[in-house]
């Protein structure tokens, strides 16, 4: 009997060092966190064993996706703009203050110049685009023109290539004699480190 | 008129313990449960939204574009010492020299190429390595060939582009 009558009690739990668990987690992951980026297309990195680590300023990225679309990005905002004006008088293409604003807010992105424009509408509206690449082939190769305006917006940028590894190697050819073409000569290709002891 | 410096300490002593004792009798309970909440919301947060795998950096140099009227300064390199590898997608096909080579051909398997790579080295001091990717070949096997080109302390490579003799092997 009496013991019944202890089980009816409510049993008095010590939370105490669950909550402080919590916030040594919460803590730890606001320290060491680093978002994922908003990456246009799921990209599959080589593994590599090197252990250079990535600059986190002044990055160009190039993308290119496991379907071979090249998408481009630069990382500051401000720059972003400027190299969005730079490439509107060089290809005498007009952007509204609206779109520009947009632009610098996009990661990357992979359009062709004459549908940049509407990708950037869409993108105000939040709505994901299908996009289909930079054209980066010899007969059209905007993606030179992209590179070049990101060169003047910003001198000390960084280029590296985040491609799929099974992104056929004719389409990397492109992108880095495309680099080759602008005299830039040094730049990173993006690997997943590989930690297994070699 | 100041009071002296005691009467101030004095006043100071009993002024605390009259407040002191104030707050001890006051239990105060503060409901902690939304601090929790919002801790533990958090904590979900940032465990969805962060990253482990950091990626890591290769660096590659790709020799300068010559210019238009330049004159040609290109350092000549000993054919001997030369080891060109041809990346197919399934296979390699390997040979040192350039003019009438004996021509190799081994699986894609990266212990192989390792094993290859580490016997050339030995072989021939000052071994500069030709990467050729063909067409069909993908990124994936470029960067692990240049990783263990890297890991084995290989400085000299080039990507360059298949000639017509690679092509015909290729071919055959």
């Amino acid at each position: 009997m009496p013991n019944l009558r202890k089980l009816k009690k409510l049993p008095k739990l010590d939370m105490n060092p669950m909550v402080d668990m919590a916030f040594l987690l919460v803590s730890f992951f606001m320290m060491t966190t680093t978002f994922k980026t908003d990456t246009p297309a799921e990209i599959n990195l080589p593994d590599s064993h090197s252990k250079v680590k990535i600059p986190e300023r002044n990055m160009a990225t190039i993308t290119v996706s496991k379907d071979g679309r090249i998408f481009f990005g630069i990382d500051n905002k401000f720059k972003r703009a400027r190299m969005l004006d730079v490439i509107s008088t060089q290809a005498e293409i007009s952007f509204t203050e609206h779109q520009r604003n947009v632009f610098s807010l996009q990661n990357s992105f992979g359009t062709p110049l004459n549908q940049l424009g509407d990708f950037l509408e869409e993108r105000a509206l939040g709505n994901k685009v299908e996009q289909h690449g930079i054209p980066a082939d010899s007969t059209q190769n905007e993606l030179k023109k992209w590179l070049l305006a990101s060169r003047i917006s910003n001198p000390s940028l960084r280029y590296s290539i985040h491609a799929d590894q099974e992104v056929p190697y004719p389409i990397i050819h492109d992108c880095i004699e495309s680099l080759r073409d602008l005299n830039i000569t040094r730049f990173n290709l993006i690997t997943v480190g590989d930690d297994s002891p070699s | 008129m100041i009071p002296p410096l005691e009467e101030i300490e004095v006043e100071r002593i009993h002024k605390r313990s009259v407040s002191d004792s104030k707050a001890e009798k006051r239990n105060v309970n503060v409901d902690m449960n939304p601090m929790v909440d919002l801790a533990f919301l958090l904590l979900t947060f940032f465990m969805l939204a962060t990253t482990f795998s950091k990626p890591f950096a290769m660096e590659l140099l790709v020799p300068a574009k010559p210019k238009e009227n330049a004159v040609e300064k290109e350092i000549p390199v000993k054919e001997s010492k030369t080891l060109s590898l041809l990346l197919l997608e399934d296979k390699l096909i390997w040979y040192n020299g350039i003019t009438d080579p004996e021509v190799n051909e081994m699986e894609y398997q990266s212990e192989k190429i390792d094993a290859l790579i580490k016997t050339q080295i030995i072989q021939i001091s000052g071994l500069v390595v030709l990467i050729k990717p063909h067409e069909k070949s993908n990124y994936g096997q470029l960067v692990q060939l240049i990783d263990l080109l890297n890991q084995n302390k290989s400085k000299r490579y080039a990507i360059t582009e298949c000639s017509n003799f690679d092509l015909k092997l290729i071919n055959e």
